[in-house]
Parts: C-alpha cells; structure tokens; sequence
C-alpha cells in the first residue's frame, strides 16, 4: 500500500489478524520484539496462529502459553541468558500440555534464506546448509502429517537435488516462507510507513516485502520529511508498510537500541510464572487481561522501572541495568 | 598452595588460547562469547568477531547478553542481517571458525541442542539450533565449549542439531564421514571443564590433548564422566591460565559475572 495516511490506534491491530494466521514478530529473541501489538492480540483472543518467526524470543513462548498459537516454525524459541522457555518446552515434555501443539525445526541461515525467498516472491530456494543434521531427517519432520493437508503448510519439508549448472553438489531445495502477517517494532516511522531502524535491522526488511500485511509499531512517528534528510538511515520503505501505530516502550521488556534495555524484572517474574500453566494463566490474568490496555500495563510496570532500563544517548544501552537475575534483588 | 582458579575459568582461557590473531570467528551467545572476547583483549586482538543476527566486525566495551545485543553493535563497521552473515559470509566458505556450545558431544563431534530423549516425545526439550547446525556444517573448524559430565559426552548423541566428523548421510538411513555429503570444515577440539580433546586425523574419535592437572584433574576423572572410549594416550597437562588471562577475563571481560557466575 502506498500513500500517507497509515496511522491507526494500537487497539485496530487485532481487525488486521485472522485464526490461523502464519505470524511474524520482527526483531531478534529479546531484541525489538513487537510486544504492544502482541499483547493485543492475545486479549483479542486469536486462535490456532502460526508462528514463523525465525527466531522466536518471548512473544513467541507467550503466544503458545496463552493458548492462541497451535503451531511454531522457527530455529529457536527462548529468552537468551535469561532463563528457558518453559511454555514451549511444557508442550512436548508433558503429553497432557501438548493441546495439539506442533514444533518444525530450522536454522537461522535457513530461516534467513526462506525469508529473503519469500521477499522474491519465489517459492523456494537451494541452499548447502542443512545437510549432515538431523534438521531434514524425514522420520523427525515435525509437521509431516500436515504437508498436503494444512495449506498454510508447505506439502514437504525440502527436496534434494544436483546442482544441475557447475559441479554437481548436492544441495537442499526449501520453501520460501510468506507471512499472512508481519508485527515490526522500530524506533521510528513516517505516517507513510517509512521505517528507520537502528542497531541492526534484523530481517525485518525481507520479512515486511515477505508478508502480506506488515504492521510497524514504532517509538515515534515522525513527519516523513524528517526521515528524507537522511534517507540512507531508513531501513523499510512505506510500499512494505500497511498501518503504523506510535507505542512508545512497544517492544517492552525486550531492548530497543538507543531507546531502553531489557527488563530484567520482567523476566525474572515471567519466567518464575511460566514454570506452570497455572502459573502461566495467573501472569496471563495480572499482566495481560487484568490491565486490559498497554497504557494500563506499563502503568503497572511504573516509571522508575521505566527509567531504569531506559538507554544511555551514546553507549544506546543502560550500562547500569543488573542483568543476572539471581542478583536483582541487590538493586532493588 | 590450591590454584586460586576454577574450572570454569581454565575453560574459558585454554578455549579462547584456541583462536588466532586475524581469524574470523563465528560467535555463539553464552561461554564461547566470553571466551571469544577474552582473546580480543589478550592475544588475538586484531580477530574479527562476527555475531550472527547483527554484528560483522564486533568490540563490545560491555558483554553482550546475546548476539542480537546493542552492546554487540556498539563499536562495529558494519551491521548486516543473518542473511548477510550466514546465507553469504558462512555459506561461501568465507568463516574461518565456529565457536559454539552444546548439551550433548559425542566421539564424533556431533553436537546437540535440540532435545533429550526422542524427538517427539523428548524428557528435556531445548531452544533450538538457532545458527549452530548452520556454523557447524560450514565454518573452517568449530570449536565446542561445554561442561565435561557423563550425560553431556554421550556415545550417540539423541539428535543431531550440529553435524560432527561422522554425521547423517543425505537418505537419513546411515551415517557418513562428513566430506561425502560436501560439508567444509569440522570439529577442530572440544574443550571442557576437565581439559581439552581433540580429533584424530584417521578415526576422527575424539581424543584428550591436555587436561587440567593443575587443578587436580586426573586422566582417571575424563574416562570416568565420558561416556565412550576416549583415547588418552596422548594426554599432557595443560598450561595454567596467566594472571593477564585471569585479570583480564576477570576484570574485564565478565566482571558482573553474568557467565562467569562469580
């Protein structure tokens, strides 16, 4: 979609999300991921989405927790340092939490390469990874009962083939990955979707041409005019961008370069909860549908904690936040 | 007199000993992170430390927390996606080390993250590869860092996240020596928290070079907590960290002891 006009109120996000969308949460694990818009769409109560983020952090552990993703493709789910994600694991270590959960291996280059394909507009790509590992093992495929059946999944996992132009090595044809959907947090955004980025732009580029629909949050919407000045910064350009939203503290309590660090008492306390469904339902219920907006949930995380993580203008990280969780108490 | 160091940190040293001044090193988020660091700022200053998500020639003033971190980006020339770094940089043959970590090794070098137990219906379930199948399969020689205990050093390893010397064949029915499906590179040394093994040329089984005498490690105590036969003929004691390594590694490196867990 081309054109100024593209902001809309972060309450609009959900009309934008279909049950069983194939998702795509920008960012990298505890990196700019797009928890404002996430939130939403948990208390729109989604259904059966598709998580295709490569790779997932805690948006994509939160999304299974809550019971509104019934399946994930992506070469990592986790919070880093931080801790393990016990909703993901929870789904496969105990037969009884699985709720018809399904789990397809990849790898980052892989995922990388699918994205980029997807941004082609090709439906697959050759690639020499993947070989040797048990990531294609057929016997260990993950979604092999829904290939031909699901058709938001692709009929099969790769197929083999001699390079049939040089020396005849064999590689691995994959499927190009085509998001219904692409939640991007930025830094900053025109009102004609122009998305500047800073600190990496991770593969939110390929991801936003890749998807059907592409959605940015951003810190600061900002006159366009400001981001033509130095156009070399801007890292999406509107054409990718349906709608914007300004959230600041959007991608809360995952780090935005230049603009706050990670939340360390979030996750401590996230990750203490997540060890238990009820567990689980009791976070879901005090930080999700109790506060009931994002104005309301940050409220509740408070300003001194806000201001705690927020980032140093130059280092665009908070050198003083205490990062190992055991020791949080000593910083009160 | 007892060493006044630990185990953890004689990993860390004899690891980041392993990497060379002017090498391009593919970094995994955790130990190998610090231990890659540690070399930068004592004899390898000039390696060029590569984050896969974000960084290409990374010097962080502060630890990262992960290789997505703003403190990887911090001092840097370039900041490529994961396309750039591994669907070109590593896919080209153009990375001359991995350096990564694991739950289980085997004599082979194969390397697991993914699950204990089988697959479907595993007792642990882990994160994932993330980029780690992708740096071993490619990289010039990886390097694997982990804690050296019995249900780590397995004989079969339960999945194979990171191809080693002997790994899948391309039928997934057998299993292949890794230059006849065209995989680069290899498993260069494991280093644990008993000494450092390498690869033999020939068997390509694992094998212990040095172990950590200073710290009272026995050859006896490597067979014992490894699952398979290890060779340790060719065992010698390992040379204790310097005081610039432990200061440094100390002081500046991890000094919230963030892996380090001081």
């Amino acid at each position: 979609m081309d054109g100024k006009g593209k902001r809309i109120s972060l309450e609009r996000v959900p009309d934008f999300v279909s049950d069983g969308d194939r998702l795509w949460m920008g960012g990298w694990t505890v990196v700019r991921k797009p928890f404002a818009m996430m939130y939403e769409i948990i208390r729109a109560q989604k259904k059966n989405l598709h998580l295709i983020n490569n790779p997932g952090g805690p948006e994509t552990d939160l999304l299974i927790g809550c019971g509104c993703a019934s399946k994930s493709e992506t070469n990592y789910i986790g919070h880093e340092l931080f801790g393990h994600p016990y909703n993901f694991r929870r789904r496969f270590e105990d037969p009884e939490s699985n709720h018809g959960f399904r789990h397809d291996d990849w790898t980052v280059a892989t995922g990388s390469l699918r994205i980029m394909a997807g941004a082609m507009g090709i439906p697959f790509i050759p690639t020499r990874f993947l070989r040797g590992s048990d990531i294609l093992n057929p016997a260990l495929d993950g979604f092999k009962d829904l290939r031909g059946i699901d058709p938001k999944v692709p009929k099969r996992k790769f197929l083999k083939m001699k390079d049939p132009f040089w020396d005849g090595e064999e590689v691995m044809l994959i499927p190009s990955l085509t998001p219904d959907v692409c939640f991007i947090h930025a830094q900053e955004a025109g009102e004609d979707g122009t998305v500047r980025i800073t600190g990496g732009v991770f593969l939110d580029y390929y991801a936003a041409v890749a998807s059907r629909v592409t959605i940015v949050s951003a810190e600061r919407i900002v006159p366009v005019e400001a981001l033509e000045a130095t156009r070399e910064e801007n890292a999406i350009p509107g054409a990718a961008v349906d709608a914007v939203v300004e959230v600041p503290f959007g991608a809360h309590p995952t780090a935005v370069h230049g603009c706050y660090d990670n939340d360390p008492w979030w996750f401590r306390d996230y990750l203490k909860a997540s060890k238990t469904e009820d567990g689980m339902q009791a976070w879901m219920e005090e930080w999700v549908y109790g506060p009931g907006s994002f104005q309301a949930y940050l409220a509740k995380v408070g300003r001194s904690r806000l201001d705690r993580i927020t980032a140093d203008p130059k280092l665009c990280y908070s050198p003083t936040i205490k990062r190992r969780l055991d020791r949080l108490d000593e910083v009160g | 007199m007892h060493p006044s160091y630990s185990r953890l940190e004689m990993m860390v040293v004899a690891a980041s000993r392993l990497l060379q001044n002017r090498e391009r090193v593919l970094v995994g988020t955790g130990i190998p992170l610090v231990a890659a660091i540690l070399a930068k700022k004592t004899h390898a200053r000039d390696m060029v430390m590569v984050m896969e998500a974000v960084a290409f020639d990374s010097n962080p003033e502060s630890l990262p927390f992960c290789v997505a971190d703003p403190r990887a980006v911090y001092r840097t020339t370039w900041t490529p996606t994961s396309a750039e770094v591994m669907g070109h940089f590593l896919q080209s043959g153009k990375i001359d080390v991995g350096f990564l970590g694991g739950a289980q090794v085997d004599r082979y070098g194969n390397l697991n993250s993914t699950c204990i137990g089988p697959y479907d219906r595993p007792q642990k379930r882990f994160e994932g590869s993330g980029g780690a199948g992708d740096i071993a399969s490619l990289a010039k020689r990886t390097i694997i860092i982990m804690n050296h205990e019995k249900r780590r050093f397995v004989e079969k390893v339960d999945y194979i996240t990171s191809p080693g010397w002997k790994c899948r064949a391309l039928d997934w029915a057998s299993d292949v020596m890794r230059e006849e499906i065209a995989l680069d590179g290899g498993p260069y040394a494991v280093v644990s928290t008993l000494g450092v093994m390498k690869f033999d040329p020939h068997s390509r089984s694992m094998y212990v070079e040095t172990y950590y005498s200073d710290l009272g490690v026995l050859i006896g105590d490597i067979r014992a907590v490894t699952e398979f036969d290890i060779d340790v003929s060719r065992a010698r004691p390992m040379e204790p960290p310097t005081t610039d390594e432990l200061t440094v590694l100390r002081e500046q490196v991890d000094p919230e002891g963030i892996f380090m867990k001081y």
